[in-house]
């Protein structure tokens, strides 16, 4: 078993993280776009767990039955799953690999729940550490307001309704997403994290990022492949 | 009060948790269970109140784990966090519950089988034992001692030689004869590695059942003998002198079923 630490793979990985309206997925596309059109051989890691633990956490969160404790290991295992069978594989393969979401995701949401944070971190040492993790930061009230037009309503471990903050989702949610904001922003320095400022226009986020990822990849020019 | 390995589960109070936490450990087809289903009578006839519990019995991953071994096709670090899920979906709702009630909590296997086991599939020690931390420290961890050449007759004769069990996911080319010896070799080994780390009773099941029952039998009276700790802040009944000795007389005057 490797630990967190910079991988050997040929390949490289770029993951973006935030809170959801932050626009990170947005960013990743167009991200994904780019680096199709430049003719990397790039693949977006999708979340394609093992059906069995897929449906354990289905079933875990369909019957309410995960705790804090339970939320986090199982979703540590379909990490691994997808670590293992998707991600690992597709880096030695040499290619650029994207993911919407990575290991401080889990690291923000577990330790909000109260699960120790070196505990946590340590859970999840089996993960490489990205070529770049970019974290879109973004003030709660104008996540709130873009995620209020774009959806109705929320789920409950989404919206930490398993912690009882409220018995309003919205406001549940939102108290939630206010500790996990804290959580992400503990992490920039301690896991090196790029700050995107999410409120910048989608064009300007988009062109920095294209550039700090650009840097990355010119040492890695042998994975072009024709588009 | 009890104490776990290092890291407390959010909302898991460890006060005021007055039953007993006994596991049994060992080696694939040593005789756990059959020492526990002989243990669960004899520890009822004494009035007292058992819970037996177990390796993926969990409502939430059991079934998911079982599915998984069929399959063989969950990576090592996924198989050992999928098996963490499931120990602490049973701590959280079985064990503690019990424990909380004063039941005592027997079983069949712990942690210990986990870290053994992940050791010799290349897993990070540190990693596993970490993985672990939030675990109950025990009350007491009974190891069944067996040696390989012991194992084998029982293994052959009872079960016959399992998947997983002869290690056949790290010796693919092998016939199952010479996996089992060889992964059984190593995970003996590790077992014995962590009998100080985790201060194991030492059984030696290599003898017959009925003698390895009577070895148990006496470790798990004194253990039942001992007071469990009142908890600070909560008020514990007084019972009259007479109710005390009564109290712990069956246990060590037992002569249990079975023997």
């Amino acid at each position: 078993m490797k630990r967190y630490g910079e991988h050997r793979f040929p390949g490289k990985l770029f993951v973006v993280e935030g809170i959801d309206g932050s626009g990170k997925s947005t960013q990743l596309n167009l991200l994904h776009q780019w680096l199709r059109a430049e003719g990397y051989g790039t693949v977006f890691s999708e979340w394609n767990s093992s059906p069995l633990v897929r449906d354990t956490t289905r079933r875990g969160k369909k019957k309410k039955m995960l705790t804090p404790a339970s939320f986090c290991l199982i979703h540590a295992t379909d990490f691994a799953d997808r670590m293992e069978h998707n991600i690992i594989p597709l880096l030695k393969a040499g290619a650029v690999v994207l993911c919407d979401r990575y290991i401080y995701t889990a690291f923000a949401r577990d330790v909000s729940r109260g699960m120790d944070a070196g505990w946590v971190r340590e859970l999840y040492a089996f993960a490489v550490k990205p070529t770049l993790a970019f974290y879109f930061r973004v003030p709660l009230d104008v996540a709130m307001k873009r995620l209020l037009n774009g959806r109705n309503g929320f789920k409950f471990y989404e919206a930490g309704m398993d912690l009882e903050l409220s018995s309003d989702p919205v406001e549940s949610f939102e108290i939630f997403q206010g500790h996990i904001i804290e959580e992400y922003e503990k992490m920039i320095p301690e896991f090196d994290l790029t700050v995107v400022d999410a409120t910048l226009p989608i064009e300007e986020q988009q062109t920095r990022m294209r550039q700090l990822v650009k840097a990355k990849l010119a040492q890695a020019k042998r994975l072009r492949v024709a588009p | 009060m009890r104490s776990t390995y290092g890291v407390v589960l959010p909302d898991m109070n460890l006060d005021n948790l007055p039953g007993k936490l006994i596991v049994i450990e060992g080696t694939d087809g040593v005789g756990r269970s059959t020492q526990i289903r002989l243990l669960r009578p004899w520890l009822e006839q004494q009035g007292r109140a058992v819970v037996d519990t177990g390796m993926t019995r969990s409502k939430l991953a059991g079934r998911g784990i079982k599915q998984a071994k069929q399959g063989h096709t969950l990576g090592r670090v996924t198989l050992n966090l999928f098996y963490a899920t499931d120990f602490a979906d049973r701590l959280e709702n079985e064990i503690v519950p019990a424990l909380r009630a004063g039941f005592v909590v027997l079983t069949d296997r712990y942690t210990y089988s986990m870290i053994a086991r992940a050791a010799v599939r290349g897993i990070e020690p540190a990693w596993i034992r970490n993985v672990y931390r939030f675990a109950l420290v025990p009350d007491a961890v009974f190891y069944l001692r067996i040696g390989v050449d012991d194992l084998i007759p029982r293994v052959v004769f009872s079960t016959g030689f399992d998947y997983w069990e002869s290690g056949m996911d790290l010796h693919p080319s092998e016939d199952m004869y010479e996996s089992f010896r060889k992964y059984q070799t190593a995970l003996l080994a590790q077992f014995e590695n962590l009998v100080e780390e985790y201060q194991f009773k030492v059984i030696d099941a290599s003898q017959d059942v009925p003698v390895v029952f009577e070895d148990l039998r006496e470790g798990i009276s004194d253990v039942l003998a001992e007071k469990s700790e009142p908890s600070p802040g909560v008020v514990v009944p007084q019972l009259p002198a007479e109710a005390k000795s009564d109290g712990d007389s069956p246990l060590a005057g037992s002569n249990g079923a079975g023997s």
